[in-house]
């Protein structure tokens, strides 16, 4: 037994210096929030323990529970819209482009991603541009699309959509990028095979291409869930971080911003306990629902 | 493993580096006093820059660097700061709620005996910045107005004349849209320039000046009597009349609509007044008329105050700063230069220089005035009563289920 701890040391060395960035930077904040939702008080000096009153005040609250609901479900339609659309076309495409018979693959390849290297800052404020009937109307008109003419982002019924599909249309190009990979690295062979075996372009992806690349689609559909439920800041730009019109974009990020950092317009007073409390409620999803997801997907892979 | 040696070296002669250029900073700093003023103001960096040379003249031995930030992210930002220690020496001070809070918890140093501040400025204006026993916690610096902006040439070439009341300006609006033009500019998409500069600009009309606002505020009248639900229904009847698409026009959108003469009027504050001191077209304003039968009265808005940080560690220097602000000489400096749209607060009869300013100060005569509605003791029914002029506007409710929405919460 001894040798083999002893042979163990050095790596432990070569681990320190990352484990060291780690915890202070993401392991000890991380922790150290969860803390935080037991707590009520911005102020280091006047912070009082107070169980889980924050957790309480979020959901048996008129006024909070209402807001928090509203956030949560909008995330989730937010999220399905991501699942389905982005990563939907995300395999679409990628099929398209590595099909044998595909040209110009670099050019398309290029298309889908470029708007993933732009701030979703700047495309967000051009959308919003581009969506206001005010700007854009005309053009709509001169065209002979009159009714397309609409206030999509001040519309309730759909804003959440727009801003969605915007979303979508920026990040396309990650999925995209990851099942183009993953499907190069299907075996040749195995495609000639069913081939021969007569199947055509819809069965062999259905019976071959789609199992074979099943850990990536965990991976993506993960990674979605993940970074939809952070989702901030695509709505502060398009909209603003009341999630207007009336809420309806409201996200768990945009609920977390104004409770927890910002404060509710025009006061701005900050309630870093329930933030933290919003905050821990997400985490716990987040685990609660990645774990069996990727056990699920990632097996033998 | 060279590397490594290098990289180290790099690392400890930075670690000693670091605090040899920290101490230089301060050396120098010993000579003069050097004091920070946050705000969120940071379109006036050139005329406080201006009003800070103009203190500097009296007090050599003082600098003061004005600091502003983002307007949405001061608050929070200044709470950081103040949480952290590193708040600013002097700062703007929001007036009642937001600055009250700030007392509380113990950032804004008491103001209550800075000489002439009880003197020179009227009990309305103090009470933004007060506390319910009386202490003040900032020297009050500026307010803001609330008009409706019109384009005259627009209104010259069609031969149309400003309207004295509610009706006439409806009428006005419609014979507008006839004509081909968008009458009036304003939107819904950033939510809180329609509550606040149109909703609250034409609320005393119907309701009246700062004595109904207390019996509002105490319970005596209901958020939902005739007076609030008529409120409700003149922003349901503007509505149409707003650019089409109005529900996602933003603030910005709106300002360039009246900017670029597609859209005639704009109802908007005062604080805007300098982004058309360049428009190719003449320009004046006209109060919000209220309807026939009740005298127009003006959403005069006490905006802003200088106050001190508690915990500076130049007290008699920035308490020198702010009675400076209560003279007749500081004010009349500060006044000078201050944005236009932005009215001194101060007792002395300053005279002002930009014409569009004094055309607002004008309005304000022989009308009663007052703060916006909530901002005094109502402070949480902002959001409700945001998305309540949004939702008549939009059609969604009427008048009446507006006003009962919001007087639910009271």
């Amino acid at each position: 037994m001894r040798p083999n701890h002893a042979r163990h040391l050095p790596w432990l060395l070569y681990l320190a210096p990352a484990l060291l960035v780690y915890t202070v930077f993401m392991a000890f904040p991380l922790i150290d929030s969860l803390r935080l939702s037991l707590f009520s008080g911005n102020n280091q000096a006047t912070r009082i323990f107070v169980g889980l009153e924050n957790f309480k005040r979020l959901f048996s609250d008129p006024e909070i529970s209402t807001r928090y609901w509203g956030a949560f479900f909008n995330t989730w339609k937010f999220f399905l819209v991501h699942l389905v659309v982005q990563n939907g076309l995300g395999i679409f495409f990628a099929v398209l482009l590595t099909h044998e018979t595909m040209k110009g693959r670099h050019i398309y390849q290029t298309i889908i991603f470029i708007p993933t290297t732009f701030a979703v800052l700047i495309t967000g404020y051009l959308w919003k541009l581009m969506l206001n009937p005010v700007w854009a109307g005309d053009f709509l008109v001169s065209i002979g699309l009159p009714f397309l003419k609409h206030p999509y982002l001040g519309d309730t019924n759909t804003a959440l959509w727009a801003v969605s599909l915007v979303s979508c249309w920026q990040w396309l190009g990650i999925p995209t990028m990851m099942f183009v990979a993953a499907l190069r690295n299907i075996n040749i062979e195995l495609l000639e095979a069913a081939r021969l075996e007569g199947a055509g372009n819809v069965k062999t992806f259905w019976y071959i291409k789609l199992p074979l690349i099943k850990p990536v689609v965990g991976i993506i559909a993960v990674l979605t869930f993940v970074n939809n439920f952070n989702a901030f800041d695509i709505v502060f730009a398009m909209e603003n971080v009341n999630g207007a019109p009336e809420y309806s974009t409201d996200l768990i990020g945009t609920l977390f911003y104004r409770y927890g950092i910002a404060g509710q317009h025009p006061i701005g007073i900050p309630d870093a306990g329930l933030g933290a409390a919003i905050a821990t409620i997400t985490f716990l999803l987040l685990i609660a629902l990645v774990i069996p997801t990727l056990r699920k997907t990632q097996r033998g892979a | 493993m060279k590397r490594l040696h290098v990289l180290l070296t790099m690392l400890l002669l930075l670690c000693v580096l670091l605090p040899i250029s920290a101490q230089g900073a301060k050396a120098d700093a010993s000579d003069e006093v050097v004091i920070t003023m946050g705000s969120w103001r940071t379109d006036d960096v050139e005329q406080m820059n201006r009003l800070l040379e103009a203190y500097k003249k009296l007090a050599p031995e003082v600098t003061i660097k004005f600091q502003p930030t983002n307007p949405p992210d001061y608050n929070a930002t200044l709470r950081l700061q103040l949480d952290s220690g590193t708040g600013p020496d002097l700062m703007y001070a929001r007036s009642y709620a937001a600055g009250q809070e700030l007392y509380n918890a113990g950032y804004f140093a008491d103001c209550t005996d800075i000489p002439g501040l009880k003197e020179n400025f009227s009990p309305s204006n103090l009470a933004p910045w007060q506390m319910s026993d009386g202490t003040m916690f900032a020297v009050p610096f500026a307010a803001v107005s609330h008009a409706v902006y019109y384009n005259k040439d627009i209104f010259k070439k069609e031969d149309l004349s400003i309207p004295h009341n509610w009706e006439a300006f409806l009428l006005l609006c419609s014979t507008l849209e006839k004509k081909g033009y968008t009458p009036i500019a304003n939107g819904l998409a950033d939510e809180w320039d329609i509550l606040e500069t149109f909703f609250f600009g034409l609320l005393p009309n119907y309701i009246g000046g700062a004595d109904m606002r207390v019996q509002y505020e105490n319970g005596e009248l209901p958020l939902n009597d005739k007076n609030f639900v008529e409120a409700y229904q003149a922003m349901a009847d503007v509505a149409r009349y707003c650019p089409d698409g109005f529900e996602s026009v933003t603030y910005n959108d709106s300002q360039v609509l009246f900017n670029s003469q597609k859209a005639v009027m704009f109802v908007d504050g005062s604080w805007t007044a300098g982004v058309y001191k360049d428009a190719s077209f003449d320009w004046g304003l006209f109060a919000i008329p209220a309807p026939k039968g009740k005298s127009t009265a003006i959403c005069f808005h006490p905006d802003m105050a200088i106050t001190m940080n508690k915990a500076t560690k130049y007290p008699e220097e920035a308490k020198a700063f702010l009675a400076w602000l209560c003279t007749e000489e500081g004010a009349t400096t500060a006044s000078q230069n201050l944005p236009s749209g932005y009215f001194p607060m101060i007792n002395f009869p300053i005279k002002l220089e930009d014409p569009h300013a004094n055309e607002f100060l004008s309005l304000n005569a022989g009308k009663k005035t007052d703060a916006r509605f909530v901002w005094p003791k109502l402070m949480n029914l902002y959001a409700p009563m945001n998305q309540a002029v949004i939702k008549v506007m939009k059609g969604d409710i009427t008048a009446k289920q507006a006003a009962d929405s919001v007087q639910a919460l009271m």
